[in-house]
């Protein structure tokens, strides 16, 4: 039993661990267009990556510090929500990631 | 949505000051978009129980608001390796010693015990741990860089000691020093009832005839296992556990002779026959109380001889963790010396 928790465990961290790396470049990939946090959760959960909400905004916080996204207040349906959108540095950032990611999948294709 | 309200009130007290009402605006509309979207799907309001499941979904409100919280540590990763091996040192170094030493005389001679309470032991241990934890989280915020983090060279690293190889110096030495230390002890100390010494005349009791035999036999063993680990550098079950005997023999024998009130007499011209009466009792009563330290070195003495041994069963069980050991081990280890 705790044989199969401790398991469980650490296929979560290992899981956890593999999909840091890939939320960044997905987040970014889905802010070519504007997005607000909700939406683009939605945006991304439609496409199989469900990420919670005190996963994104910590990470859209980081990444728009490190000046890879632009924010801003805005009110839409009476309430006021922040947009975000990549930056210029961000798109560059985006195709070296997207790059970098192509390589690393066709390798792992190889090895797996 | 008092639910809600107190939830976000909730994580808004941990979160860092400056972005605290951006972050709690921005998550706030994102949890009432979940609400009206699950609102809107059931066709009524949420019920508590239900805002209260999305809530916990999101999150405990600590965890949630460390999520916006650089990462902080007092000590941070490079450092706590130092810390930890600092801390242990010291702290077993300290704990270890007075605990025997408290031990031993509360066992042996507890009205001796004097300063050594166990009281004291902890307060130095807070202390030590206290000062250390400062020193080490000021150094980490003063942002300490260590020099040998950046000047390393591989060539610089220290050997690979195999820790069951006898150092041939060290054998070598242990033989010179009990020989010379053995025909010291042989020319004064011959068991005769009387010893002149720098005119004072010393008169010791028959039983020191058993003690001198002893130690000598156990002194020209120990010279005797020092000329085979010169020739066969590697230590092996058999001749440690023989070094473990003959010093545990060695310690018993030490530890009696402390308590057999071996000196009988003092005399010279120019001590009166009183004094040298009040002397010798004062002589014997003072080497008795050494014993609590005897025994307490003993201990350490015949420790270091058992983890010897216990270090050797696990190169034999587990086929060693140093390569060299390994290696150079089977032929003697096989041989059994």
């Amino acid at each position: 039993m705790s044989q199969s928790n401790g398991n469980h465990d650490l296929f979560e961290n290992l899981r956890l661990e593999l999909r840091r790396g890939c939320l960044s470049l997905a987040v970014l990939s889905q802010l070519r267009t504007e997005r607000y946090g909700y939406t683009l959760r939605k945006a991304l959960a439609e496409q199989g990556l469900e990420i919670d909400e005190g996963t994104l905004y910590p990470l859209l916080r980081r990444l728009e510090s490190q000046g890879l996204l632009t924010s801003e207040w805005r009110e839409e349906e009476k309430r006021n929500k922040r947009f975000y959108r990549l930056s210029p540095e961000g798109k560059l950032m985006l195709k070296q990631l997207g790059a970098e990611w192509q390589k690393i999948n066709s390798s792992l294709k190889e090895i797996l | 949505m008092e639910l809600l309200d107190r939830y976000l009130h909730a994580i808004e007290f941990w979160l860092p000051k400056r972005q605290k009402q951006d972050i709690i605006a921005e998550l706030s509309e994102d949890l009432r978009s979940q609400i009206e979207e699950k609102e809107a799907e059931l066709g009524r309001k949420l019920q508590n129980e239900e805002v209260e499941a999305i809530l916990k979904r999101c999150g405990a409100p600590l965890e949630v608001a460390s999520r916006y919280r650089p990462q902080q540590y007092l000590i941070g990763p490079t450092l706590f390796p130092i810390y930890r091996f600092v801390l242990a040192v010291a702290l077993i170094g300290c704990v270890v010693p007075r605990f025997l030493i408290w031990l031993v005389f509360l066992l042996v001679d507890p009205a001796h015990r004097g300063y050594l309470h166990i009281e004291n032991m902890w307060a130095t241990v807070l202390y030590f741990a206290f000062f250390t934890t400062v020193a080490f989280a000021i150094a980490e915020r003063s942002g300490v860089k260590l020099e040998a983090l950046n000047t390393w060279n591989p060539r610089k690293l220290p050997p690979v000691r195999d820790p069951n190889r006898i150092s041939r110096f060290g054998s070598l030495f242990e033989i010179a020093a009990g020989v010379v230390v053995n025909v010291w002890f042989a020319g004064i100390f011959w068991p005769q009832p009387a010893v002149d010494f720098y005119g004072v005349r010393i008169t010791i009791a028959p039983v020191w005839q058993v003690f001198f035999w002893s130690f000598l036999f156990l002194a020209v063993a120990n010279v005797a296992i020092a000329g085979v680990n010169l020739f066969r550098p590697y230590w092996t079950p058999r001749r440690a556990g023989l070094r473990l005997l003959f010093d545990g023999i060695g310690a018993g024998l030490f530890c009696g002779l402390l308590k057999a009130h071996l000196l009988v007499g003092i005399s010279a011209s120019s001590i009166p026959a009183a004094k040298a009466i009040e002397l010798t009792n004062l002589i014997n009563t003072w080497i008795a109380r050494m014993l609590p330290w005897a025994i307490v070195t003993m201990l350490v003495i015949l420790s270091f001889d058992v983890y010897r041994i216990l270090r050797l069963r696990c190169v034999h069980l587990h086929g060693g963790s140093i390569g060299p050991a390994v290696k150079d081990l089977s032929s003697p280890m096989v041989n059994g010396n």
